[in-house]
Order: C-alpha cells, then sequence, then structure tokens
C-alpha cells in the first residue's frame, strides 16, 4: 500500500501568530513535523513556546484571531487545512483525537461518563445508542477500568482521577483514529497515577500502532516515551532528533540548557548538615481536623466525622537543616505548613527553639519573625494593589532592623538578583519567575531561622525552577536557615534535601535521609512512589 | 489615575456610560443657570405646548417648562438616588464584612436572618417603612437605603470572604500583622473595587424605586418636581399631550442606563491585571 | 441530595418566615395607627374604645399580642380586616389566585423569551444579534414598571386601541376578554427579568462555552447542534434556575405596581389599600403572604439544583 509510505501527520513550514490590539504576536515559526504509522513525536517546550498552539492548529481549533501562513498540515493524504468546518467535525474524533491535560475539566461534569464515550462511536461508528454502550463497556475494558458497565454510569466527580483519564484516553482510542494528540497527559495526576497512565499508554501505543504526537514539558518522560523530540522554543523548531541520540550529544544550547535544567538527585546541591545536638523545631503529636459539628447532626443522632488533615505527625528538625516533604495532593503536606505558621489551627505541640507552641496565642513576634512562608503560586501571594516598595516594606517595617527600608529593600532586591528599580512596580508587571523572587525576598528581610517553602516551583518553568533554586539554596548557604521544603518533585527533593518526609493522607509514612531513600527496606509506599518516578533524561539514556 | 480613566473609557460601555452620568451631574449641578424659565413658573397660556424654540420639551397643564423641571428634578431624583446607595451600600458593606469577620456560628445567624429579609421584595419593604414614617421625599431615601442593605450585606460578605481565603492575607497574617492592617491595607483595597461596581449599578436601581415610589404616592410629593411624580401627574392628561409623559419617563430610563453602562465599564477597568 | 440537605433547608424556609413575621409584626406595631380608633371612628367614647382594645387584647405585652397573631397565621386566620370588618383570609387568598395567574404566566413568558435570546447572544457573540439582545437588555433593566405600563396603555391601548386599557375579568369567566386583559400587565412585569435573565443566560453560556470540557466535545468531533446543547445548555441553565428564582422578589415588587396601574384586584393592590388605609391585619397577611411565596419558590429552586447538579455534595 502507498499510505504506508506517506506519513500519517505532515507538518510543513508551518507559521501562526495572533491579531493583538498591538500588533500580531507570533506563535509558531516555520514548523516542520511528520509523524510515521506506530511512531511517538514528542513536543517538548517550556510555557509559551506554542506547543499548544500546535496541538490546536493540527485539530483546526484556532481563535478567531488566529493567522496562518500558507504552511501545509496533511493527515495521510487529506490537506486539513482545505477542510471545512463540516469536514474537520467528521475527521476530529474519527481520523485523529486528542487526549487533554486535567481529566477534572476536560469531562463534561453533569454527563455520564459512558454517554461521553458513547457519544463519539454514535456520531462516527454510525451506531445505535445500545451498540454504542456495549462498545463502550469493552473500550473501558481495555484501558484498564475494573469494573467497566458501573464505570459507565457513573458520572465524572464520582471515580479518581486516574480513572477519569483512563475514560478520556478510552474516548480517544475509540475509534481507531490514525493519529492522537497527547497534550500533557499526565501532569494534573499524581506521581503513582501518572506512571500508570504512561503504561498504559505504552501498551495501547504498541497495540493500535497509532501515530501519537506527544506534548510535554518534561524532557525527562519524553526521553522514556517518545522515538523522536522536537525542541521548541518561543515557536520554532531549533532541534528534531531520534530520542536517543538527542539526550547523548544535544546539539542547541537551549536543549543542552533544558537537559541540565531537569532536576538529578545524584547531583546533590546541598552542603552536608553539621550535627547540632539541640533541634530547632520539634513537632509532637499535631493533628489538623477540619468541619464543625451541625445542629442537623446532633437532631440525627449521627456521630460528627471531622476531616482530618494530619493525624499525630512527629518529626524534628536541627538547624539549618533542608527537611524535604513529598506526598501525592491531599496528603496533608501544605496543612502542616499551615499549621507551623499559624494559618491551620492545631491539636499537639510545636516546640521552637525550645519554647513550647500549642496554639495561634504563642506565636508572638518573635516566631513570627523566625518562621517564615512562601506559597506556591506568586500570583496569589503578593497583593495585585501593593507596589513591590510596600510588599517588602511591611516586614522591615514589622520586625526593625538598622538601616534605610528603602535601601534594604533594594540591596534585598539584588540578593534575589532582581534590578533595584522593580522596587516601585506593581506584582502584574513583573514575570512568574521574578514575582516568586519578591516572595522570596519578603521571606528572607526577617532574617528568619526557618523558611517553609510550600511547592515554590511547581507552577514555574524548568529553567526558571532551576535558578529559583540556586538563589534558595545560595541564601541557605549565606543565612543557615533551616527549610521545610514541600513539592511533589521527588527528584527535585532528593537534590536539596539532607531528609526527606514521606506523607500519605493526613499520615507521616516515615522520614529518611536524601541518600538512603532508594534502600530496599524503605517502607511500601515510599518504595512505590520512588518506582513511579521517572529518572532524569541523561542517566536514563547513558 | 489618567491611565485608570483611559481604560474606563476604551470600552464602550465605560465610555457611554461616562458620557451619560457626565450630563446627569452638569445637569444637577448647573440645571438653574442652564434654563430660562423656574421650574414653577406657570404660563396659563402655554399649556401643552410641543417641543418647540423656546420650550424645547414643550410644557406641561399648568403651562410649567418641561425641560426646566426635568432639570430641577435631576437634584432630587439622581442625588437622593445616589446618596440612598451609598448610606444602605455602607450598611451592607458594615453588615456583611463584619458577620465574614466574625465567621462561625454568628456569621451563619447574621446571613440566614438576612436571606430572611431579602424574602421581602425590596419594592415592598421600602413600602412599608415609607408608611412607617411618613410620605415624604427624606424618608423615601431611608426607605430604599433600608431595602438595599441586606442584598449589599451579602455581596459584601462574599467579596470579603474570597479577599479573606487569597494567599497574601495568609502572608499577612503568618508575618503576625495586625489585624488593623490586614483588613485596611491587604483586603479593603481588594474589597473596595467590586462593591463600588456593584454600587454604581445600584444606583439605577435607586434611581426607580425612588420614582416608583413617587409614581405611587409614597415618596416626593406635589409640587415637587420629581421625575416619578411627574410621570404619575401626566397621566390624567394623556390625551392631551403625551410629550408631559414622554419626557420625564425618558429621563429615568437614561439615567438608569447610564449607571449600569458605567458599572459594567468600571467593571472591566477596575480589574489589576488587565 | 441528603435528607438532612432537606431538612436544613425546610429550617431555613421556616426560619425565614419567623424573621418576616416579627419584621412585619414589629413594623405594624410602631405605626402610628389606633386599631379601635380606626374601628369605632373618631367620635366613639373613651369607655367604649378602652372596651373593644381590651376585647382585642391591644393591652397586652407586644410578646403576647405577636403570639397570639402568629397563632393565628399557623391556623390560616389572618385576623379582621379593619376596614371592612370581614376576615382578612379569604379575600387575599382569592385576590392571590389573581397575582399568581399574573406572575406565572409573566415568568413563562420570561423563559420562553429570555433563554432563546440569552442563547442567541451568545451563539452570536459580537454579531448583530448579540449586540441587539445586549441593547435591548440594558433598556429593559433600566425602565422601572410603571413607565412601561403607562407607555403600553398609552401606545397600545389609548393610541391604536388594540387592547384594553385596564381592569380584569378571571379567565374561568371569559377567558378571551381575560387574556385580552391580561396582555398587557404580563408584558410589562416580564421585561426586567427577560432583560436580566437573557443576559445571565448569554454570560453563562460564553462562559461554559469556554470550559476545557465543551472544547474537548468539539474536538471529538461531536455535531455543533449537540455540543450546544447537551454539553453547553445544561451546564449553563443550570445557575440560571437560582438567579430566576431570586428574581422572584424582583417580580412580586412589579406585580404591585402593575396591578395598582391595571387596576387588577390581586394581592398587590390590596397592600397597597391597605397601607393608604393603615389596615395592620392585611397588611401583616399580604407582607407574609408575599414572603412565604419567595421562599417555597426559592426552596423549590434549590431542590430543583440539588437535584439536577448531582456534583454537589451537601451535608
Amino acid at each position: 500500500m502507498t499510505t504506508s509510505l506517506t506519513p500519517v501527520l505532515q507538518v510543513s513550514d508551518y507559521s501562526l501568530a495572533y491579531r493583538a490590539p498591538r500588533g500580531k504576536i507570533p506563535v509558531i515559526n516555520n514548523i516542520d513535523l511528520t509523524i510515521a504509522r506506530g511512531e511517538i513525536l514528542g513536543l517538548v517546550g517550556e510555557s509559551g513556546s506554542g506547543k499548544s498552539s500546535m496541538a490546536s492548529a493540527i485539530m483546526r481549533h484556532l481563535p478567531g484571531n488566529a493567522e496562518e501562513n500558507a504552511g501545509s498540515i496533511r493527515l495521510g493524504t487529506t490537506d486539513l487545512r482545505a477542510q471545512n468546518e463540516r469536514a474537520m467535525s467528521d475527521i476530529r474524533g474519527r481520523r485523529m483525537s486528542m487526549v487533554f491535560q486535567d481529566p477534572a475539566t476536560s469531562l463534561n461534569p453533569t454527563l455520564r461518563l459512558g454517554e461521553q464515550l458513547a457519544e463519539v462511536l454514535i456520531r462516527h461508528q454510525g451506531m445505535t445508542t445500545a451498540q454504542a454502550w456495549r462498545e463502550g463497556e469493552a473500550r473501558l475494558a481495555q484501558v484498564g477500568l475494573k469494573t467497566p458497565a458501573e464505570m459507565m454510569r457513573r458520572l465524572p466527580h464520582e471515580v479518581s482521577g486516574g480513572e477519569k483519564q483512563r475514560v478520556v484516553i478510552a474516548t480517544a482510542f475509540a475509534c481507531n483514529p490514525e493519529l492522537i494528540i497527547f497534550d500533557e497527559p499526565t501532569t494534573a495526576l499524581d506521581v503513582i497515577t501518572a506512571r500508570q497512565i504512561l503504561d498504559l499508554f505504552a501498551e495501547l501505543q504498541a497495540q493500535t500502532g497509532v501515530a501519537s504526537l506527544y506534548i510535554s514539558h518534561d524532557l525527562a518522560l519524553l526521553s522514556q516515551t517518545a522515538n523522536r523530540v522536537a525542541v521548541l522554543q518561543k515557536g520554532t523548531v531549533v532541534e528534531q532528533e531520534e530520542t536517543v541520540r538527542l539526550f547523548r550529544a544535544p546539539n542547541h544550547s537551549y536543549t543542552k540548557a533544558l537537559i541540565a535544567a531537569a532536576p538529578d538527585p545524584d547531583k546533590r546541591l546541598v552542603q552536608p548538615l553539621e550535627e547540632s545536638g539541640t533541634p530547632l523545631v520539634s513537632v509532637q503529636d499535631l493533628s489538623v481536623k477540619f468541619g464543625r459539628k451541625s445542629w442537623v447532626d446532633s437532631l440525627l443522632r449521627r456521630d460528627f466525622q471531622p476531616v482530618v488533615g494530619n493525624q499525630a505527625i512527629t518529626l524534628d528538625l536541627q538547624p539549618g537543616e533542608v527537611l524535604g516533604i513529598v506526598g501525592e495532593s491531599g496528603s496533608g503536606k501544605s496543612t502542616l505548613a499551615k499549621a507551623m505558621t499559624g494559618l491551620n489551627r492545631f491539636d499537639g505541640l510545636i516546640e521552637f527553639d525550645g519554647k513550647p507552641v500549642r496554639g495561634l496565642s504563642d506565636m508572638d513576634r518573635g516566631y513570627r519573625r523566625d518562621v517564615q512562608i512562601i506559597f506556591q503560586h506568586p500570583d496569589a501571594s503578593l497583593n495585585p494593589r501593593q507596589r513591590i516598595s510596600e510588599i517588602l516594606g511591611r516586614p522591615v517595617r514589622l520586625y526593625g532592623g538598622s538601616g534605610n527600608p528603602r535601601e534594604r529593600i533594594k540591596s534585598m532586591l539584588e540578593r534575589v538578583r532582581l534590578p533595584a528599580h522593580y522596587i516601585d512596580r506593581f506584582p502584574h508587571e513583573l514575570s512568574g519567575g521574578e514575582k516568586q523572587r519578591i516572595a522570596i525576598a519578603r521571606a528572607f528581610l526577617s532574617n528568619p531561622r526557618l523558611v517553609i517553602c510550600d511547592e515554590i516551583t511547581s507552577a514555574l518553568d524548568v529553567s526558571v525552577q532551576a535558578s529559583v533554586i540556586d538563589l534558595l539554596m545560595e541564601l541557605h548557604r549565606d543565612t543557615g536557615a533551616a527549610y521545610v521544603f514541600i513539592t511533589h518533585d521527588i527528584n527535585l527533593v532528593r537534590q536539596i534535601a539532607h531528609r526527606i518526609a514521606v506523607m500519605y493522607r493526613g499520615d507521616l509514612v516515615e522520614i529518611s535521609d536524601a541518600e538512603r531513600i532508594t534502600d530496599p527496606d524503605r517502607a511500601d509506599y515510599t518504595r512505590a512512589l520512588l518506582a513511579a518516578v521517572t529518572p532524569p533524561a541523561f542517566t536514563h539514556s547513558l | 489615575m489618567t491611565d485608570f480613566l483611559g481604560r474606563l473609557l476604551r470600552t464602550p460601555q465605560g465610555f457611554l456610560g461616562c458620557l451619560i452620568v457626565g450630563l446627569i451631574f452638569v445637569a444637577v449641578l448647573g440645571g438653574h443657570w442652564l434654563t430660562p424659565f423656574g421650574p414653577e413658573d406657570m404660563q396659563a397660556l402655554a399649556r401643552y405646548k410641543a417641543p418647540s424654540a423656546e420650550h424645547w420639551l414643550g410644557t406641561d397643564q399648568y403651562g410649567r417648562d418641561i425641560l426646566s423641571r426635568l432639570l430641577d428634578g435631576a437634584r432630587s431624583t439622581v442625588v437622593m438616588a445616589v446618596a440612598a446607595t451609598v448610606i444602605g451600600t455602607l450598611g451592607g458593606a458594615i453588615l456583611g464584612t463584619g458577620s465574614a469577620y466574625l465567621g462561625g456560628r454568628a456569621d451563619e445567624f447574621i446571613m440566614r436572618t438576612v436571606d430572611a429579609v431579602m424574602a421581602i421584595p425590596s419594592l415592598l419593604l421600602a413600602l412599608l417603612v415609607v408608611s412607617l414614617l411618613g410620605s415624604n421625599s427624606a424618608n423615601a431615601l431611608l426607605a430604599i437605603a433600608i431595602a438595599f442593605m441586606p442584598s449589599m450585606a451579602r455581596i459584601s460578605r462574599s467579596v470579603a470572604l474570597t479577599v479573606r481565603k487569597q494567599e497574601y492575607v495568609s502572608a499577612a497574617i503568618a508575618r503576625g500583622e495586625g489585624s488593623g492592617y490586614i483588613v485596611l491595607r491587604e483586603m479593603l483595597p481588594n474589597v473596595i473595587a467590586p462593591i463600588v461596581v456593584e454600587m454604581t449599578i445600584r444606583v439605577s436601581f435607586a434611581v426607580m424605586l425612588f420614582a416608583t415610589l413617587s409614581f405611587l404616592g409614597l415618596g416626593a410629593q406635589p409640587p415637587a418636581t420629581d421625575w416619578g411624580l411627574m410621570v404619575s401627574e401626566a397621566r390624567q392628561y394623556l390625551h392631551r399631550s403625551y410629550w408631559i409623559l414622554l419626557w420625564p419617563s425618558a429621563a429615568i430610563a437614561l439615567t438608569a442606563i447610564g449607571f449600569n453602562l458605567l458599572g459594567d465599564g468600571l467593571r472591566d477597568a477596575l480589574n489589576p491585571r488587565t | 441530595m441528603s435528607a438532612s440537605y432537606i431538612l436544613k433547608r425546610v429550617a431555613l424556609t421556616f426560619y425565614t418566615l419567623f424573621v418576616v413575621s416579627v419584621l412585619v409584626f414589629g413594623i405594624t406595631q410602631i405605626l402610628p395607627a389606633d386599631a379601635a380608633v380606626m374601628m369605632l371612628g373618631e367620635n366613639a367614647t373613651p369607655e367604649a374604645l378602652e372596651a373593644l382594645r381590651q376585647q382585642m387584647g391591644l393591652n397586652d405585652p407586644v410578646w403576647l399580642q405577636y403570639l397570639h397573631w402568629a397563632g393565628g397565621v399557623i391556623r390560616w386566620d389572618f385576623g379582621i380586616s379593619m376596614r371592612t370588618g370581614q376576615p382578612v383570609g379569604p379575600a387575599l387568598f382569592s385576590a392571590l389566585g389573581t397575582s399568581l395567574t399574573l406572575a406565572v404566566l409573566a415568568l413563562a413568558l420570561m423563559l420562553v423569551l429570555a433563554v432563546p435570546m440569552g442563547i442567541i447572544a451568545a451563539v452570536r457573540r459580537g454579531k448583530l444579534a448579540d449586540l441587539a439582545v445586549g441593547f435591548l437588555s440594558y433598556v429593559g433593566v433600566s425602565l422601572p414598571e410603571f413607565v412601561t405600563a403607562t407607555l403600553a396603555v398609552l401606545l397600545i391601548a389609548d393610541f391604536w386601541g388594540w387592547l384594553p386599557p385596564a381592569g380584569y375579568i378571571p379567565l374561568t369567566q371569559d377567558f378571551v376578554g381575560g387574556i385580552e386583559r391580561l396582555i398587557l400587565p404580563v408584558t410589562v412585569v416580564s421585561v426586567m427579568m427577560i432583560a436580566h435573565v437573557s443576559r445571565m443566560v448569554r454570560s453563562e453560556l460564553v462562559d461554559v462555552m469556554h470550559t476545557d470540557y465543551v472544547r474537548a466535545a468539539r474536538l471529538k468531533g461531536l455535531h455543533p447542534r449537540r455540543v450546544l446543547f447537551r454539553h453547553g445548555l445544561r451546564n449553563a441553565l443550570l445557575p440560571t434556575i437560582t438567579i430566576v428564582a431570586l428574581d422572584v422578589g424582583y417580580l412580586l415588587g412589579g406585580v404591585i405596581v402593575v396591578e395598582e396601574i391595571f387596576s387588577i384586584p390581586g394581592i398587590g393592590r390590596s397592600l397597597m389599600s391597605a397601607i393608604q388605609a393603615r389596615d395592620l391585619p392585611v397588611i401583616q397577611a399580604g407582607v407574609m403572604i408575599m414572603a412565604a411565596t419567595y421562599s417555597i419558590v426559592n426552596f423549590a429552586a434549590d431542590l430543583m439544583y440539588a437535584w439536577l447538579d448531582k456534583r454537589i455534595q451537601y451535608d
């Protein structure tokens, strides 16, 4: 057959821009991509690189202000750019389909999962409703769901994130398409679930031989899944190569920088801890519960079950120590951080520098100064209506210190490697990484002894993340402050932490030395977690 | 500030709203000097006149110049409506933010009671208050202010709770800021914007409610130039001249549209992130 | 939807009625009106007045008077009208029937017009149809009922003579004549709601059509009609239920004005004349009935919402 020689997807010399009030914004510049049958092409890039726009362009689902050049996008022998909307709706879902990033938002919350799967079969395969539901059950069994018939009848909120994503994948494979676009399909999932979805992807891909475009920001992940990888920087493909060769010998400086920025657990960024006898912080039997008994509960004589955020957590922290806390979402990592900074009520005891803290009233000005917290989203943690001068001026005014406040703020800005003239700007005039540096500066202006970092790099791109971590470790060396570093990125925490605490559903599973987290005698959950982590790209390919 | 005005005028709603509300305030402030006739001047020979060069909008059943009466009425109608809205908003905002601040069972009690009061239609609540206090403009103002309080309390509470959950407030608490600073510097600037938007839109409701009370005979009393009262009086002379009816109706509608547009324009312009 | 949610919601409805009853009773207590004087006239002897006060319990402490009154309300006994000397309940309930005819028709007209207008505006966003709907809704929310009503009577009844300018005939008596007289009032009452709800439907639908799941539905190649109706509209109309229920409060206010202008013997008109005559029992009963109507509609809307949107976990 001649069709086996023509690639499934061929994008040649394609450019895209968006019209804006202040002129055109180029998004994609002269891109060439080809995917053959059975092949997986990885498309990697940071936010704003145009990788999602590329997916929209291929699906022919562009906003009204899009402007394209004469380049072509062909699916097999079909010129997609020549198709009208009606013809495209016949192609979408049948000849090419898509798996989205967050299954929580890509499934309609008020329709049964079965209907959302069956409607594709009804539309494209001409099945009756009854046929489509039977076929749907078979498809759900194929994606590893144990009780497909029951799953079909459920609503999205009644199943877990991983199960939802399996349904989305089943829908994408439903009509045996030639091409499937995977747009960060595991980014919104927990580590272990993500690993299971990746395994499922590999299995289905091998079974069906579908051509896949796998979009991701995660080079390490692509090094395991893709046959070839295209590196996208600001709308331009700077390098496109067989996966093995790309990682062995990257050509372009941007590729090299991306590879270098990915955290590598073997490259430790922290000095060994000098042993000191007395801990800085000692948390004893700390529990957090949410909710309150309502009068309806009393009336119906029901037992009131509070939601448990933390269950009797006990841990120590040495002066200058970096303690990593890992766990999936809902494991109680942030709840612990909030309790330690007086944002959640708690039962139990926190001993800070020998002084007991049993509740909010014990957190005096000294404690507030010594214990600082940095949040995940700088957008939310910096007041949009205050200038940087006021945001950074508060800790100076609150905790005092010598010198002109404005000069101190300026020198702190330089310490976090921001220009001093940013002092008169508003947060929305800064980029995401810059905003997070402001949040870091705010925490360090009070000369704290403990800084709690709550997922502070999760919202940032890889390269920005690397530079923020650099800054954080430099401040650690200079100030000797202890860190509680909360994250879901296990490779990263293995680089920077002395010890790692693993949490699961509000419980502390165990605490281990960072170097010994891979030991075989670790707890079951810890081993499952580590097994699910994708190792950094270079160690894998060597 | 100029930056903010620029953003406001760039949206079509903001531009039109500013234009209409601006014209209304010119009428309110300079209405006296703008017309050759007094609002009470009767000309027995010039009754029921259609619009002409002398009387731009015509004359009414006593031969009074309608334009002069409208401009004079702008003062009472619009100023009263704005005052009622401001008082109602302040009262509601204090109740709502106070409730949000107290939290827990006190919050639940206050808000359930506010919900309960909202079960009485605001026009009816205003009617009751006016009948309690007596029919005149000042009491109508108070009645409208009271009728607005429950819904404004609800809105300010939800805005305050949203802001309260923001991480910059958490950051301030973790930093050990006093509640004075947190409320005034961290929360208030972010709470005010949406409340001002809501308040602006409410002014148009107040204008209409005020006119309705006067129309029903429970607000301003003759010979006042209140627009609602003018419509009410004009109904008897419908078959002689419909201009008497048309102009005050148009004035009410235009004012209400103006404040509605301005509110929508402000909503876009006050968003700091756009 | 759990039993405890329904239980809570029922309790809330009763609490609402309790608060309204206290409020209404309080206001009518302060009103400067002496029931005894009103019933016997200015020339009654002090002894006769005192005897009547004693008999009506007007000398009891306020809380006892409240309990008497509230106890009566629970047994559907709203007292005796001070103006007519007749029991308040039966007269008001027949008036309520008239008002409900008006309100339900207005609600139906609103739904028939506002929902399609909102959908068209959202689908044709930025196009002429959208601008037209937007313009109409700005004008609609800016016209008080008394202005719309007066203009409608001027134009349609007086100028063209198409419809009678006022009056009311029960539909059971003369259906055509009844409907003829209801067209103008129903239209006038619904204008403001049409404007408000069409705007809400538009903005909800625009938001929903930009969600990930609607994008996913489009990228599955589904027919645009299915994307709009099955995936978009269903989710956009859910919040509209709550908005419409809250607007019922506004609708009831509009009913008062419209009944006054079109001389419809409904509860609004009874309330207006009771307020002017300071007929306390009628005012109390009228306000209670209006608040109860509003509470019941909102109770039903909340249950409907909870039943339709199974995501919400009430506890």
